[in-house]
Order: structure tokens, then C-alpha cells, then sequence
């Protein structure tokens, strides 16, 4: 059997006293917390020590003694024997150091055996025997106590319930005795202890004030968002059916949708209740973090539109770039007319599709030209909601993209019904033209005798359609390539909000400045390996891989759920089903 | 049964599974090839009947060379629509006549079609071909015509290779319709609209409707039936001869092939025939068992 015995770093030079810390369950194994120094009385330590389980409810135990011998004492060996009998334990545990060496020698002392023999016999000196090897892993209690040992359980942890791994039991243990180091090097008690010493309460008073300032700022936040909810709320129920336009736009509306995003986050923040777990308290550093870095970026980016009338000059840039598109257009359709790249259309069907998509053009500029005299205003105040985010600034321009290229959006929607409807009839009619059809109950295609007139028919409008698909395609083809980059352009739009509002700005802080808070594991580096004492190991975190990070704690979005495949994406395509940019957020309405 | 050993003659092999014998598995004795039997349930074909048979291909093998002539002249404007409309309309009316006679002469199998129906049938028709006759005149407006003609023909051929010879009566789908897609192509890269319009009315009469009059006469007249394959295939031959004489060869040779040759092998192969039958082929369960379904 190997005993392993977790050994603050702080400790190492600690006056001689006893060891406070426990046993593991389960494992052979003990973590040492603290050394109380001598004198002390020992009805004062096990009250101490009951108060303590009761507060972090970790069993505290006395493990055994521990001894530094100073120049001109003599032995205590004897009397560290005795302190045994009056801290019954099952093991006792006897560590010393001895002068001009860098090992610890241990002594473990069984109970029950002491009981029947003389216990000179049965201490057992690791350097004598084999039976029973003794490590000690070094470890620094306060990296211990901060860190987060991945993965994390699923869930809510219960604090009742143990982890089963042994390197989790000795996190949990140190983590969860924090009170015990609350006892300072200079407070006036009747026990002396050396352990990790926080830099004293002082320190702190600052995090206090802004502890107790936090209250109030989240009560008024958490009103408000009340108000605004019951706003929305009422606004849609009171009159749920005569606004349902209103309610469809704003779920396709990407500001909107960030405007939803955006107080649930801040309910989450601003709930009074202190954060629940780990994973929870990530969460809120997660978000308000991002939030606050969302915020700095967006007074950025306003300080620099509203300081030399960028926004007019951004306005005035608007309708000549809507109006050159417009032209684009009308060239593209001119040439789609003629004989496009040399393909042979069918010439009526060609001339009746392009002059109604010139007429589209035509409407869309005249209503641009119509809207020109407010897009400045709509700009300038539009531009004050930047002061919410930069995420909001891009929403809004992803909006504004929408809007303005709305007449391809509906070219492609003429087009794509325009070719789905040729693609559905001319594979519902082969099945005709090779005598079979489509069996709804059975889902499979059966044979079937047709009529003669049903036959001729079929056949009629199977060869017009057959013809006449060359042209349609093409006219789907130009268009759907001209929806799909505006699709491209507002999906990294949607990229950079989404990356803004989940990637884990607070947990890659702290796993850049503090690496040890987000522990993946811990290695281990020999100290010393003298012979005649204890192989000394030294534990070092392991810090979280930064991926790894990213993934456990990045805020769930939109983005983290399933989306159609690229191969479901090109059969659509190739169907002429509609793309629909925004449906994985109408399905999230739904 | 005695213990394994060799086997005595006290002990006769059985083609049964169900006894242990001393036996192999595979073991059969002398009897086994007793049983054998070839050519079981042959035909002997009549050459002649084989050709009257035969007929029916040649026949449908004319009729599209007859539909290409007809194409041909209206193509090279020598026979104006209007003729070939009304030509078209007499011959419906007298085939229709002549079917209508013929069916109930044997008092009509099964549900006949009413007056009404077939009315409504040739409504259909007319209107939708009239309705798109324009359109259908400019779909291959833009197409080469190689590729009008290579698909034509490729779908012709199609209608020939899969006709119901056997069963003509409600005429199969993929014939139908690919002589139908031929006429179409063919009808679109002709000068006018009419033009289109009486092309598609006589593609009906020659693909969708002759089948089936000639399908009766040879179920109701086959005395007549012979006659009329020979007219159509004669007729065939002469149409083809005034527009090009090689076409009219070809189409004689062919006709000759499928009429006289085919049937000719045929008869001379099938004493080559040599089918075996035994104990050994697959069981055939021959009680009847329709008794079974009700």
C-alpha cells in the first residue's frame, strides 16, 4: 500500500505542531490543510476544529503532528507520541523534518496495534521498512482552492454527495475549506496556525463596496426589464391577431432578435439570486463581460460616426450605391435577354421574364427615390442605438442590407417558385410519361394505365415544360447566385454578432491570467528522492486548453443549434425550395 | 435398419428425406435419368401464321414511315394544313364508324364507352391542341434542328421498341407518349401554327387511335385484318417512294425482314430447340388456385 499525503507548499517551514486536514474516503490518501502550532490546549483545537466542519462541512480531523526541529530543542519525540492518545484516531500520522535535509521522514502509527503491543515495535520507519511506502505531492493551496477541476459534473452539483475520483476529492476538500484560512496570522486567538494566508480583509473593501453597490443597480435593472417585458408582452397579446405582421417582422428583424438576446441576458445578470455552481457563475462572468466589452466597442464606433458628420456623408453615399446597383441589374437582365454565355433560349419566355423583372427594378427604384429624403434621419437615430452595442450596430446594418436588397430577395423568390413549379411538373410527368405515378398511401411509385387524353395531355405539357426549363434555370441560376451573396455578406454579419454574444470573453481571461482557476488535470515533478526519506512530488496544474474553453463556456446562441447539412442545403437549392436565411430564428419563434 | 454397411440388395434406395437409408446424400440410382423429358409443352408455329402475325409490326413500322412522309410534305408546304385536317376528320369519322360497328356486332365484353365520352375525348383533344399550337410552334424555336431530329428519331424508335404488339388495345404509356414527344419535335419546325395543329391531329390518329381499330378488326375480322397490313405496309412503301427513293427501299427491306425473315428463322431455329425438363426443376404448382381467394 501507498499512502499519499497531500502537503501544502506554505507548510513546508511551518513551526511544529499538529497537521488539521483528511482523510479520503475511499482512497489511501490524506490532504493536509493546516499546522496548529504549539501551545495549544486540545479541548480549544477540537472545539476549533468541530466549528470549522460545521461551517465547510468537510470532516477536519487531526491527522498526526508535525515537527521542525530548531537549533537547541530537544526531541519531542516522545511527547509527539503522546498527543496520540489525546486526538484518537485511527492513523496518526508523525512528520518531521530534520535539520540540513530536504526530505520529510513519516511515521505511521496504526491505533488498534498500538493497543496490543509496545508501540516502539510497531512504528513503522519508511526507511526501514517496505511494507507501507509513503508520498508526499506538494501542492499550492491556494492555485488548489481556486481552481475549477474539469470536466465539470453535468447539472447541479450536490455538495453532499462525494466525486468518486480521488484527485476531485482533494480539490473539493481544499476548495471547500476556504474558512478555515480565514483565521489571520495576526489575529489574537488561542490557536496559531500556518496555512495560506489571504492578503487580509482589507484588501477587499473595495469589492465589498461595489458588492453592496451591485444590489440596487440590479434591482433597478431587473424593474426595468420588468417594465419592458410587460411592454412587449402586452403590446403582442392585447392584440395578438392585428399585429402579427408586426410580430413576424420583428422575429425576421436581426436587431430584434438581438434586442431579445440582449435582456435575457440581462435578467440572468441582474437576478438576485447569487450564482449556483461553477458553471452558473461562469455564465454571468461570460456575460457580463461581453457585454461591457460589446458596450466600449459600440461608444467606440458612435464617438467616431457622430464626430464629422459621418453619418451624412454615409447617407449621401446610400442612394448612388442603391441606384448603381439598380443599373447593375437592368445590364444583368439586358444581357440575360439576348442570348446569354451563347445558350439558346426560348425567345418569348425570355422577353416576358426579363420585362418583368425590369418593371420590378423600375418599381424599386422609384421607391428608393421616394424614401431618399429620410434615410439621413433614419440613420442619425438609428446610428444613437450603437450606444447599446456593437453587436446592435451590426445587427442594424444587417437590416439595412436586408431592406435595401429586397428586390433581389423577391427576384429570387419569382425565380425559385417560377422553377420549383417546372421541376415538380416535369418529374411528376415523366412518372406520367413512363405510365407510372406516385402512390400518397404507400409512398412509392406504382404502375398505372392512363387514358388516352390524360396521356396526350401529359405528354404535351411535359414537352412544353422540358423546353422551356433551360430558361427558367437560368433565370433561378443568375438570381439565386445574386441572393446568396447578400446570404453571405448578412451571415458574417451574423457571424461576428453571434461570435460577440457567445464567445467566452471571461473564462479565456482567466485562463490567460490566471491558468491555474480552469484545471484540465495536474502532473506531477519529483522533488527529491533521497534515499532514507519519502518520494517528494510536486503538483502542478494543468491548465484548460484554450479550445476547450471555448467549447464548455460559450454562451448558447442561436448558432449552437442544429442547421441544415450543406448537402440538405444544395438539394434545396438544386429543388428550388426557398433558402430562408433567417429559419433557424423563425423556428426558434415557433 | 440395420447398422451402416455396404448396401445389400435387401434394402431398396428411396427418393425420400424423411428415412435414415444406408445411402450417401447425393446418391441416386439407375432410375434417376428415367424421367427425363424434352421440349415439354412446344408450340410448332406455321410459318405462314407467323407472318399474319408478323403483320402487325410491319404494319406499325409503315405507319410511322406514313407519319414522316405526311411530315415531310407539310414541311415542303406541297399539302396545306386544311387537307390534311379534313382528310384527318373523314378518316376519324369512318374509323370511328367502323369500330363502332365491329364492337357491337359481338355484343361488347365489359362496360362500353358512351358516344358522350368519346365526345368529350375529342374535345380534349382539339382544344388543347389548338390552344397550344403557338406555343408548341415556337418551344424549339432555338434548338438546333439535328438535335430536333436526332431526338425524333431516337423517340420513334423508342415507340416502335416498345409498343404492346400483343395487346394494343389501351395503348402503352411509354409508346404512346414518345410518338406523341416525336410528333411534338417534329409538328414545332413546322412554317405555322395550323401547320402544327393538324401535324399533332394526325399524330393522334396514327399513334393513339389506329392501334386500337386495328386491334378490333383483328379480334373481329381477321380475314380483313391481313388485308389492311398489307395496304398500310404497301401504302407505307409508296408514300416514302414520292419523297425518297432509298427511304422506300429501306423501309421494304425492313418490311421484308420483319414480315418474311424474322418469321422464317424463327420456324427454321425452333428445331433446334432442346429444352429438359425432370424431377430435378423447381416445383410448379399447378391446381388452380383461385378457389383460394374467395
Amino acid at each position: 500500500m501507498v499512502l499519499k499525503i497531500f502537503f501544502p507548499q506554505c507548510c513546508n517551514r511551518a513551526e511544529s505542531g499538529l497537521l488539521v486536514g483528511r482523510w479520503i474516503s475511499g482512497h489511501d490518501s490524506a490532504v493536509v490543510l493546516a499546522v496548529i502550532h504549539y501551545p495549544f490546549i486540545p479541548g480549544q483545537v477540537k472545539q476549533y476544529i468541530q466549528q470549522m466542519q460545521a461551517q465547510s462541512g468537510v470532516e477536519l480531523t487531526v491527522l498526526g503532528s508535525w515537527s521542525l526541529p530548531k537549533e537547541g530543542q530537544e526531541s519531542m519525540e516522545s511527547f509527539l507520541r503522546d498527543l496520540s492518545t489525546i486526538f484518537p484516531q485511527q492513523r496518526w500520522l508523525q512528520v518531521s523534518r530534520q535539520m540540513g535535509k530536504m526530505g520529510f521522514i513519516c511515521e505511521v502509527v496504526n491505533r488498534n496495534q498500538t493497543a496490543l503491543a509496545p508501540p516502539i515495535l510497531l512504528t513503522k520507519k519508511q526507511n526501514e521498512e517496505e511494507e507501507e511506502k509513503v508520498i508526499f505531492v506538494h501542492y499550492e493551496q491556494r492555485k488548489v482552492m481556486l481552481s475549477q477541476l474539469h470536466p465539470t459534473e453535468s447539472g447541479d452539483p450536490d455538495p453532499n454527495t462525494e466525486p468518486s475520483s480521488e484527485l476531485k476529492q482533494v480539490f473539493q476538500t481544499v476548495a471547500r475549506s476556504q474558512p478555515l484560512f480565514f483565521l489571520d496570522r495576526y489575529d489574537d486567538g488561542p490557536l496559531k496556525s500556518t496555512h495560506w494566508q489571504s492578503e487580509g480583509r482589507e484588501a477587499s473593501i473595495i469589492v465589498e463596496l461595489l458588492k453592496q453597490a451591485s444590489v440596487p443597480l440590479c434591482m433597478l435593472i431587473s424593474w426595468l426589464l420588468a417594465l419592458w417585458t410587460w411592454i412587449s408582452v402586452s403590446s403582442v397579446s392585447c392584440r395578438i391577431f392585428s399585429l402579427y405582421p408586426l410580430r413576424f417582422l420583428s422575429s425576421k428583424l436581426s436587431t430584434c432578435v438581438q434586442i431579445s438576446y440582449r435582456t435575457e441576458h440581462m435578467r440572468t445578470l441582474s437576478s438576485p439570486k447569487p450564482a449556483a455552481g461553477h458553471k452558473q457563475f461562469m455564465r454571468k462572468g461570460n456575460i457580463l463581460v461581453s457585454f461591457l466589452v460589446d458596450v466600449g466597442l459600440g461608444i467606440l464606433l458612435m464617438s467616431w460616426l457622430y464626430r464629422d458628420d459621418h453619418i451624412a456623408t454615409l447617407a449621401n453615399m446610400l442612394m448612388p450605391a442603391a441606384d448603381h446597383v439598380a443599373k447593375e441589374l437592368e445590364e444583368l437582365l439586358q444581357w440575360l435577354m439576348g442570348a446569354p454565355a451563347g445558350l439558346k433560349m426560348n425567345r418569348a419566355l425570355d422577353q416576358v421574364l426579363g420585362r418583368f423583372f425590369l418593371y420590378h427594378i423600375h418599381l424599386w427604384i422609384s421607391y428608393i427615390h421616394l424614401m431618399s429624403p429620410f434615410i439621413e434621419g433614419i440613420l442619425w437615430y438609428g446610428g444613437l442605438s450603437v450606444c447599446l452595442g456593437l453587436t446592435f450596430a451590426l445587427s442594424l446594418l444587417s437590416d439595412m442590407v436586408a431592406l435595401l436588397t429586397f428586390h433581389i430577395y423577391c427576384f429570387y423568390v419569382y425565380g425559385a417558385r417560377l422553377y420549383c413549379l417546372k421541376i415538380y411538373g416535369l418529374s411528376s410527368l415523366w412518372r406520367l410519361f413512363r405510365g407510372k405515378k406516385w402512390n400518397v398511401l404507400r409512398q412509392r411509385v406504382d404502375s398505372c394505365s392512363y387514358d388516352v387524353d390524360q396521356l396526350f395531355i401529359g405528354t404535351l405539357l411535359f414537352t412544353i415544360l422540358l423546353f422551356l426549363l433551360p430558361t427558367t434555370a437560368l433565370y433561378y441560376l443568375v438570381f439565386t447566385l445574386l441572393r446568396l451573396v447578400v446570404v453571405l455578406f448578412q451571415g458574417i454579419l451574423h457571424l461576428s454578432v453571434d461570435f460577440i454574444n457567445s464567445f467566452p470573453l471571461f473564462a479565456m481571461g482567466l485562463r490567460i491570467f490566471r491558468p491555474y482557476r480552469l484545471a484540465e488535470g495536474v502532473k506531477f515533478q519529483v522533488l527529491c528522492d533521497e534515499p532514507g526519506t519519502a518520494l517528494h512530488l510536486l503538483m502542478e496544474i494543468n491548465p484548460l486548453k484554450c479550445s476547450t474553453v471555448v467549447q464548455t463556456y460559450r454562451t448558447p446562441t442561436y448558432s449552437c443549434y442544429p442547421r441544415d447539412s450543406w448537402a440538405a442545403l444544395v438539394k434545396k437549392l438544386f429543388v428550388g425550395e426557398l433558402i430562408y436565411p433567417w429559419r433557424h430564428k423563425s423556428t426558434k419563434a415557433d | 435398419m440395420g447398422p451402416d454397411g455396404a448396401p445389400g440388395p435387401a434394402v431398396p434406395w428411396r427418393k425420400v428425406l424423411w428415412e435414415r437409408q444406408p445411402f450417401p446424400d447425393n446418391y441416386v440410382d439407375q432410375r434417376f435419368l428415367e424421367e427425363l423429358r424434352r421440349n415439354e409443352g412446344i408450340r410448332q408455329y406455321r410459318y405462314w401464321a407467323v407472318v399474319k402475325e408478323a403483320g402487325f409490326v410491319g404494319q406499325q413500322l409503315s405507319c410511322v414511315a406514313i407519319f414522316i412522309t405526311l411530315w415531310l410534305y407539310m414541311e415542303q408546304s406541297l399539302l396545306p394544313p386544311e387537307t390534311l385536317l379534313w382528310s384527318s376528320l373523314i378518316c376519324a369519322l369512318l374509323g370511328y364508324g367502323l369500330h363502332q360497328a365491329l364492337t357491337s356486332r359481338v355484343e361488347s365484353c365489359g362496360e362500353p364507352r358512351t358516344h358522350l365520352a368519346d365526345l368529350q375525348s375529342a374535345a380534349i383533344f382539339l382544344s388543347f391542341t389548338f390552344g397550344f399550337s403557338p406555343v408548341l410552334k415556337t418551344l424549339t424555336e432555338s434548338v438546333s434542328t439535328d438535335t430536333v431530329y436526332a431526338m425524333s428519331a431516337l423517340m420513334l424508335l423508342a415507340h416502335l421498341v416498345s409498343f404492346p404488339y400483343a395487346q394494343p388495345s389501351p395503348p402503352g404509356s411509354l409508346s404512346l407518349n414518345a410518338a406523341l414527344f416525336a410528333s411534338v419535335c417534329l409538328a414545332s419546325r413546322l412554317p405555322g401554327a395550323l401547320h402544327t395543329f393538324a401535324m399533332l391531329s394526325c399524330a393522334l390518329l396514327v399513334f393513339a387511335l389506329w392501334p386500337c381499330l386495328l386491334q378490333t378488326l383483328r379480334e373481329n375480322a381477321p380475314v380483313h385484318f391481313t388485308g389492311v397490313c398489307m395496304g398500310v405496309c404497301i401504302g407505307g412503301i409508296v408514300g416514302l417512294g414520292s419523297q425518297t427513293l432509298g427511304g422506300a427501299v429501306l423501309l421494304t427491306l425492313a418490311l421484308a425482314s420483319v414480315t418474311l425473315l424474322c418469321p422464317f428463322l424463327l420456324v427454321r431455329l425452333q428445331r433446334h430447340k432442346d429444352n429438359i425438363h425432370g424431377p430435378w426443376d423447381e416445383a410448379e404448382i399447378r391446381e388452380d388456385l383461385s378457389r383460394f381467394l374467395h
